[in-house]
């Protein structure tokens, strides 16, 4: 019994101790090599999965590059900050790893933009951060998604026109550095068109409910009622409106919605007539869409997310500057990638210098009811789209 | 009367004898400083490494509780999390050096260890646990407040990772990832001796008579309440240390040090290690970080397996892997013993 408990912890620890030394030299290629930096596993690994299909759809894709194939490597980030950034060193040292794209969490994707900085090579994100290419903004670091002043921009200010005498907005938003500056963005907004902000109820991260919220949202009576968290807590935030029957005292609007994802989880019978802010929609009728839902449909049978968008386009223009750079020297292919415009997901997007923001649409998106959708992904209609970034001295990045 | 296994000591008690004994430097030491040159030749990287000894070191301090005093802290990411930020602070705003920052994450992790050991021994049982967790919680909630100290949720950036240096004049450069593994493993075997040395003092026999029969150490004259307090600052201090040095290999402090999970992981890795072994705290933190970096590309679920392991363990192997190890060398031993003796 000793011997068989012994054997079994020897065993145990000595393949523990073996395997990642074996792993990590198979990983070793020639070539040029993507790193997909993705939440495989952990709280975000439903993100992480779509991500993935994503990336390598746009590896996949590319075929060869610089005479080369393209080969992809995962680093799973476990959820975790942390590990994310300890697998990406891991990569850098041991791999010479320049090209990276993923990060769900803001935290690991600042983090890890940091790093790749210091490695002189290349990270795009699609991550929410306003400090990737704000305060925190490096030359390594590129971030795909519109911005908390883009977000609000595009779905408060059409709303506003849309509905001129909703003059009453009440805000739910969790407390922190995200949902502030979805905040003060719609304050401002509120100030400049003359909108009465009658109240706002502040949550913390961990909040999952949120009657006392909605009740004090209630008791204001107000127009629009504007939800600034996102992910989990905004589906659980509108379940429960709607179970509190507010979609037919006022207007909602969800600022920073997930996409489709999101709304299949929670189904027409919520989000019918919910006004959603969304990164991405997979009926935007451009060129580059149109032949990325194809390809998802060809090869996966469903419709483009978010996350798949984001990260296949993520990670097609890094291979795209690293094409027009010639060479795989990270300062090239940042210098080829800050200015570049392309076709994009949501059109002609540019990846401005100034703060390596790329310039897309954000879009406002209506949610559909259950009779009116044509299929079962046909959730929500599109109301309005635009682009909104801070421009001149509103930019807070000072690139190095 | 006396029983015959009372007074005839068992092959276990006179196997682990020499483990026991005064030198601090052979035995079980060794073996920690043979652990620590192979880690990184074994595994695809020295940062890989480095963090395996830096969640050693954070689960042996909590063996010192739990295995050696029977106090089982929720409490442990309090002490990693604010070494990790007193630390980066330190280095961020005052310009502090490698050994100032480093000894901040311990001084703060000893006294807040301290403040909330004071506190949470008041209770004993569950109680004392669930005020362990209150701290844990409470802990999180500042840090996640102070966000213009912590950076909140986007964690504490461009944490330095300054030379070893004296006088200004610096020494050992620690940029390089092989040189700052060979720092955390020189402290990480200065910490395990200082623990192997306290075990072993008088001081540690007394924490393990109050993990064993509170009341009847009391009796003796011992005041456990003193003896409690300290073992917490102990284990603060050390997971302080732990948690600065996390900070510098990341260069960055995530908000995650300090969540409530992070006690977990650290106590996970003490108890799948063996509680009551400071050399089980290499394997279960080696276990468990490799554990999770080779199963998460398997498999999203691997959590999962992780629980499965700990049930195990749990059930199969009382004394976690070290436990396996030890049950081995005894039966060799005893086997030994009885070729000898036989005629």
């Amino acid at each position: 019994m000793l011997r068989r408990t012994f054997l079994k912890s020897g065993i145990a620890a000595g393949a523990l101790l073996a395997a990642p030394a074996l792993v990590g030299r198979a990983r070793a290629a020639d070539g040029i090599t993507l790193y997909g930096v993705k939440s495989m596993s952990g709280g975000f690994a439903s993100y992480g999965k779509f991500a993935e299909m994503g990336s390598q759809m746009a590896v996949k894709d590319y075929g060869d590059l610089l005479g080369a194939p393209v080969s992809y490597t995962t680093i799973d980030t476990e959820g975790n900050a942390g590990k994310a950034v300890r697998k990406v060193q891991e990569a850098i040292q041991q791999n010479g790893a320049k090209f990276f794209n993923g990060c769900t969490l803001s935290s690991s994707a600042l983090a890890v933009g940091k790093e790749v900085n210091q490695a002189g090579g290349v990270f795009v994100t699609p991550a929410g951060a306003d400090e990737l290419t704000g305060s925190e903004c490096n030359g390594g670091t590129f971030r795909w998604s519109v911005p908390t002043y883009g977000a609000i921009n595009e779905t408060v200010r059409p709303l506003i026109a849309e509905m001129p005498n909703a003059k009453r907005w009440y805000t739910i938003t969790p407390q922190y550095v995200f949902g502030e500056a979805l905040l003060e963005n719609a304050k401002a907004i509120f100030a400049e068109k003359g909108i009465e902000h009658v109240g706002n109820s502040y949550h913390s991260l961990q909040e999952q409910e949120f009657s006392g919220y909605l009740t004090n949202a209630m008791a204001q009576s107000p127009d629009v009622l504007l939800l600034l968290n996102f992910g989990g807590q905004s589906s659980n935030a509108l379940r429960q409106a709607v179970n509190f029957g507010l979609k037919n005292q006022m207007t909602i609007l969800l600022a920073w919605s997930a996409g489709l994802d999101q709304f299949k989880e929670l189904g027409p019978d919520v989000i019918e007539g919910v006004y959603l802010g969304a990164q991405y929609w997979h009926q935007v009728d451009t060129p580059m869409n149109r032949e990325l839902v194809e390809k998802v449909r060809a090869a996966h049978g469903m419709n483009p997310s978010y996350p798949l968008a984001a990260d296949y386009i993520g990670t097609k223009i890094i291979l795209d500057a690293i094409k027009a750079a010639g060479t795989t020297d990270g300062a090239a292919v940042r210098k080829a990638l800050a200015g570049m415009t392309y076709e994009g997901p949501t059109g002609t997007e540019t990846v401005r210098a100034a703060d390596h923001q790329v310039i897309k649409d954000y879009y406002l998106l209506k949610g559909k009811a259950a009779s009116a959708m044509k299929d079962e992904d046909d959730l929500a209609g599109i109301v309005s789209s635009g682009r909104s970034f801070p421009e001149g001295d509103q930019i807070v990045c000072k690139m190095a | 009367m006396a029983d015959a296994r009372s007074m005839t000591p068992a092959p276990a008690a006179a196997a682990t004898a020499p483990a026991a004994g005064p030198s601090l430097l052979r035995g079980i030491t060794l073996l920690t400083v043979a652990a620590v040159i192979v880690l990184p030749l074994v595994l695809p990287s020295t940062t890989l490494a480095a963090e395996i000894l830096i969640f050693a070191m954070a689960a042996l301090a909590c063996n010192l509780l739990l295995g050696y005093t029977g106090l089982l802290s929720f409490g442990q990411g309090i002490f990693f999390g604010g070494g990790a930020y007193v630390a980066s602070l330190l280095m961020i705003h005052l310009g502090a050096g490698l050994f100032t920052a480093l000894v901040g994450a311990m001084v703060f992790g000893a006294a807040v260890a301290a403040v909330v050991g004071a506190l949470a021994i008041r209770r004993t049982g569950i109680y004392f646990v669930m005020l362990t967790l209150a701290f844990s919680q409470m802990a999180y909630f500042v840090a996640y407040t102070l966000s213009d100290w912590t950076g909140g949720d986007n964690g504490l950036l461009d944490v330095p990772r300054p030379p070893v240096a004296i006088a200004g004049a610096t020494l050992v450069d620690l940029s390089d990832p092989a040189v700052y593994y060979a720092f955390v493993a020189v402290l990480f075997v200065a910490v395990f001796v200082a623990a192997r040395r306290i075990i072993h003092s008088p001081f540690g026999s007394t924490l393990v008579a109050i993990r064993e029969n509170e009341g009847r150490a009391a009796a003796l004259g011992y005041d456990t309440r003193q003896f409690k307090i300290l073992a917490f600052s102990l284990s603060g201090a050390i997971t302080g240390l732990a948690g600065a040095l996390y900070a510098m290999l990341l260069n960055f402090a995530p908000l995650s040090n300090i969540e409530l999970v992070m006690s977990e992981h650290i106590l996970i890795m003490t108890i799948i290690g063996g509680t009551g072994s400071l050399f089980g705290s290499i394997l279960g933190a080696a276990g468990i970080v490799l554990l999770g970096d080779l199963l998460s590309a398997v498999w999203p679920r691997w959590m999962m397996l992780l629980g499965i392991v700990l049930i195990g363990v749990v059930i199969f192997m009382r004394g976690g892997l070290w436990g396996g190890v030890e049950s081995l060398y005894d039966t060799i031993r005893a086997r030994r013993a009885h070729r000898r003796t036989a005629p």
